[in-house]
């Protein structure tokens, strides 16, 4: 008996480190998602905590030691004067003060940070009481190593917390703590002395495989991607706004839009002045320009183009050939402060532009992409103009026709790498689209990169290359986080890589939607594009079709419309059921920034779900299509999945309750078999009924015994041999 | 369960089988009237003259070798025809207690709606207090102690028929009926030279008798049988056909029945199939039906036959 009480107390003490190390996890994170510092001081209280309640000495030395201990960690956080001292204890007295007549005023946001600190300390003193009691006394862990998931992958999904090595050591600490309860739990129930240490070892030793071996399988098997997008840098730059630096890197920045990309980096800071407003029927991007050279800093262009007279028609822009199929659309803008922006914004796929303005000409470039607006000989930017639209529709199966066979019919200069580029930027190109053969996928595969292997968002601390670093290379290889310009810029340089044709396009996102502020007539949607909306992307090029735009940046959407051999006018129809045209107002006609927040956040997703839908449809379907049949099944096995555990209660339990719950699972499979046991009728009856459809007499005699048990009130420990006999015969039977 | 109980019930077997030499084919009958002496309680016998009521209490009486009496109720009956009366006994010059059939311990009551109020009660009285009182003097009656009364169904003409505060003393009404025509041709045969009843032999002693009914009291009622016949009264009292349901005592009677029914079944516990089987016989005349349910065509056997079906029969313990 004193043997078996020191085996329980070796594996409570198991137990009871285990959850030490799941609930170091749950503080682990807080360094990288609050503003906690000084983490070693808490892990040092916790194992302390747990340490002494271990030693399970009397409370009255236990409780002493760990409030002096929690007395040390916060004397060395926060106060200064020696521990103890009279000065000390004033300080501290003080402190406390003031911070209770805080809590009493409830004036939450004034408490000091010792004061938090300090509940903080005693929250994890009552919880090594707590896990003591889950973990070591009652050694039911489940629930708290549930939470543990919980926790961590909803921190990993929208905290910048990255829970890779969490998961792992979550789940193989949850599994070992769940098999050694469960070992615990057989042992205390047969009453069997812990075992040798060689048996004890055959125990585990499965245990030890079993998780060895699911978590090399789990760490290594393909997963796969997630239907969304990291919502990290989504929140984040939905919160702090996007967009591109400008002009000589180094040091912090204003954004928004500009002429000189000479030298790209650095942090920025936000400015949500509006540059335009707009009305169209759908958020898009706003192209300004292109640019083709990049010099290992930044972009140039080998020449300016040539701009030519046009007078409203824009058609040079837009070259697609007739594969590209298109649809109807109109724009109008309208500048509000346009600070050194002197050229037009448009749509993809804009046709026609017109303006009120008299004697108002365009040049359109359409090697950069550029259209300057001209009043006379002066550059001007018309007040409002409309932009007549064909939104394209690139169909994907003809984008993959496109491999390293076919010849580009295009200038070299959009191949153009500089020489000191580090190889190792081709290299990594070459390994990203190993497996794809064709440069729709190639394409798709370095625009996917970014996202699925952690690059993060980031406008604030954003390096700048130093002067003979790769701009590029410092991205992919050592920062792994910046902002658009950062991921536009890296794709280029790693499609050209692969001698696919790219360039660098500039201009705006399709800006934050806009209510109850009715800047345009009509009904469609508006739309206010800020500093902030500034951004860079990358256009590609095939052969067969023109320039198809791509979307690296994190966070950040594609707006093109792809084809998967459907048709536009499918593609529309679902779009305008999607997105109604007139939307319901808000009362607050000053939507705050949460509104505009939530309606980025639903435009966006629009965007996302008219790309993946027939893919997501199917998914789902099929989802669902699996869990009725699961479902189903289990409904109809459920007799056949819990016989075994009922035979196996029957078998060891003597007692009526147990009887009663067998019996009351004979009816149930009866029923099933449509001899229902109906209202007013006896056992008696009923088991008469039985036996004459089966022929036999065992229901009669098992009801026997049963009616004994209940209207006689006898134990059946002494029939229990010959009752198990009939009842596991009829669930035989039964379920056969 | 004891090995004497286990003896007391295979004689009840035997007696019972002994009855049904007398009684043809009436199985159910014997046992219900058996079930009602074992239960100290007491059988109204509604039937046609004839069908063997006076047969069946011979019986019983003989194989218990019990006192039997019988009283033939007619309109100028008095009370003292029943209790008794004092004498005056003038050799002795004292008052001389002459007892009436009521100090049997069997008695037939033959035709007991025929007589005034008056002497009804002076019969259900005694019934229920088991003692009598005659000039100031007040006697126990005879341990056991069981009356049957018959009821004649057909005479309706200067009847008086039994208020239902009545009915309600006693445990059991049960009617015997005409025998199947199998069963009426083998009573033809055992009759034809004596009368079996001649023949009957006791099997049980009045003592005997007693210590049946002190074993009947032991038997087991669990909470769930408890919980059911609850249910059933219950049932009568909310029933929208009956006018007047079950009382309490109809509960007590139920219960009491059930344990007698279960001993005669060579049993010490009590099934909820003994109180399906027993529900016609106890509360058959304790329920009042409503002209509804007269007009509907529906009888107190329909409508409890009703309870019976609907009332759930509780199969867990407790």
């Amino acid at each position: 008996m004193k043997d078996m009480m020191k085996d329980n107390q070796i594996i409570s003490l198991v137990l009871y480190a285990g959850s030490l190390i799941l609930l170091l996890e749950w503080v682990y994170p807080l360094d990288d998602v609050t503003d906690t510092a000084n983490m070693s001081a808490f892990y040092l209280f916790m194992v302390l905590c747990f340490i002494l309640t271990a030693t399970k000495l009397p409370y009255w030395i236990v409780s002493p030691i760990k409030f002096m201990g929690l007395l040390f960690v916060m004397h060395q956080l926060f106060y200064s004067g020696s521990f103890l001292s009279r000065i000390w204890i004033n300080e501290v007295f003080t402190d406390m003060q003031m911070n209770i007549s805080m809590m009493l005023s409830q004036n939450w946001g004034g408490l000091s940070p010792s004061f938090r600190t300090l509940l903080f300390l005693i929250l994890l003193w009552m919880m090594s009481y707590l896990l003591y009691y889950w973990f070591a006394v009652r050694k039911k862990p489940f629930s708290f190593i549930l939470f543990t998931f919980i926790y961590i992958t909803v921190l990993d999904t929208f905290t910048v917390f990255n829970a890779e090595g969490a998961i792992i050591r979550a789940f193989i600490i949850g599994v070992a703590i769940m098999g050694i309860a469960h070992l615990q739990h057989l042992l205390e129930k047969e009453k069997i002395k812990m075992p040798q240490m060689s048996t004890m070892m055959k125990w585990i030793s499965p245990l030890l495989i079993l998780i060895g071996f699911s978590t090399v399988v789990g760490y290594a098997a393909p997963k796969y991607e997630p239907i969304w997008p990291d919502p990290v840098p989504f929140i984040q730059s939905a919160a702090e706004g996007s967009g591109i630096g400008d002009g000589p890197g180094g040091g912090v920045q204003k954004i928004g839009y500009g002429e000189n990309d000479e030298r790209l980096g650095g942090g920025f800071i936000q400015d949500d002045t509006t540059v335009f407003l707009a009305q169209s029927p759908k958020s898009k991007y706003w192209k300004v320009e292109t640019k083709e050279v990049y010099t290992g800093k930044g972009w140039i262009r080998s020449n300016d183009g040539v701009f030519n007279q046009s007078n409203s028609s824009l058609r040079d822009l837009a070259q697609y050939s007739d594969l590209v199929e298109r649809s109807e659309d109109e724009a109008t803008v309208r500048f509000e402060s346009p600070g050194v922006l002197n050229k037009l914004v448009y749509n993809y796929g804009a046709d026609r532009v017109t303006s009120n303005h008299d004697g108002m000409t365009f040049e359109v470039n359409s090697f950069t992409g550029e259209v300057v607006p001209k009043s006379g000989d002066s550059t001007n930017l018309p007040k409002e103009y409309q932009l007549d639209v064909q939104r394209p529709f690139y169909p994907v199966e003809e984008m993959r026709k496109i491999d390293s066979s076919v010849e580009d019919n295009i200038g070299v200069e959009y191949l153009q790498l500089p020489e000191s580029l580090p190889d190792r930027v081709v290299r990594l190109a070459e390994e990203i689209v190993d497996g794809e053969d064709n440069r729709y996928d190639q394409a798709k595969a370095i625009e996917q990169y970014f996202t699925n292997n952690g690059f993060r968002y980031e406008t604030q601390d954003v390096a700048v290359p130093s002067e003979d670093e790769d701009y590029v290379d410092q991205f992919l290889f050592e920062s792994q986080a910046g902002y658009c310009d950062n991921f536009s810029t890296s794709m280029v340089v790693m499609l050209r890589a692969l001698d696919i044709p790219a360039r660098w396009a500039k201009g705006f996102t399709g800006g934050e939607r806009v209510f109850g502020e009715d800047h345009f007539e009509g009904g469609e949607p508006e739309y206010e594009v800020t500093n902030n909306n500034a951004h860079s992307w990358v256009e590609v090029y095939f052969p067969n079709l023109g320039w198809v735009p791509f979307e690296p940046t994190v966070g950040f959407n594609n707006p093109t419309n792809f084809s998967f051999g459907e048709s536009v006018d499918d593609i529309l129809d679902r779009e305008s059921q999607e997105t109604p045209e007139t939307p319901e107002l808000p009362e607050d006609s000053e939507s705050d920034e949460e509104d505009d927040t939530e309606e980025e956040e639903e435009d966006n997703s629009g965007t996302v779900l008219s790309f993946s839908k027939p893919m997501q449809f199917t998914a789902i379907g099929l989802s669902v299509a699996i869990l009725a049949v699961l479902v189903w099944l289990i409904i109809k096995k459920r007799f056949s999945l819990i016989r075994r555990w009922k035979q196996q209660k029957m078998a060891r339990n003597h007692d009526v309750d147990t009887f009663t719950d067998g019996y009351q699972f004979i009816l149930k499979v009866l029923a099933k078999h449509g001899l229902v046991f109906k209202e007013g009728q006896t056992l008696r009856e009923f088991a008469i009924d039985v036996d004459r459809w089966y022929g036999h007499s065992a229901m009669s005699e098992l009801t026997r015994y049963y009616e004994r048990a209940i209207y006689r009130d006898e134990p059946i420990q002494d029939q229990h041999h010959e009752v198990y006999r009939l009842w596991n015969r009829l669930v035989n039977d039964l379920l056969a | 369960m004891t090995q004497q109980m286990t003896t007391q019930q295979n004689k009840v077997e035997q007696i019972l089988d002994h009855m049904e030499q007398v009684i043809v084919g009436k199985r159910e009958a014997i046992e219900l009237s058996l079930v009602a002496l074992l239960a100290e309680g007491h059988v109204l016998l509604e039937d046609v003259p004839g069908v063997g009521k006076t047969m069946l209490v011979r019986a019983l009486a003989k194989s218990f070798n019990l006192d039997f009496r019988r009283v033939q109720f007619t309109p100028d009956l008095l009370p003292s025809d029943v209790t008794g009366v004092s004498i005056y006994n003038q050799k002795e010059m004292t008052f001389e207690f002459r007892p009436g059939p009521i100090l049997g311990n069997i008695v037939l009551a033959d035709e007991i709606n025929r007589t005034s109020p008056k002497t009804q009660s002076a019969l259900l009285e005694s019934m229920e207090e088991k003692n009598i009182t005659v000039d100031g003097n007040t006697m126990e009656l005879k341990r056991p102690f069981f009356v049957m009364a018959t009821q004649n169904p057909i005479e309706y003409e200067g009847t008086y028929p039994l208020p239902e505060a009545q009915l309600d003393r006693f445990l059991i009404k049960l009617n015997l009926g005409y025998p199947s025509t199998d069963d009426e041709i083998q009573m033809l045969d055992r009759t034809s030279r004596e009368h079996p009843i001649d023949r009957l032999e006791a099997i049980m002693q009045q003592e005997d008798l007693i210590q049946l009914q002190e074993d009947v009291k032991t038997v087991h009622v669990s909470d769930a049988i408890k919980k059911y016949i609850v249910y059933l009264i219950n049932a009568t009292r909310t029933h929208p056909l009956l006018e007047l349901g079950a009382s309490p005592r109809a509960s007590i009677a139920m219960m009491k029945a059930a344990k007698a029914y279960a001993y005669i079944q060579k049993r010490d516990y009590v099934l909820p199939d003994d109180i399906k089987f027993l529900t016609q016989h106890v509360l058959g005349h304790r329920i009042i039906i409503s002209s509804e349910a007269k007009f509907e065509g529906k009888s107190a056997t329909s409508i409890l036959d009703d309870i019976v079906r609907k009332t759930i029969v509780p199969i867990e313990r407790g």
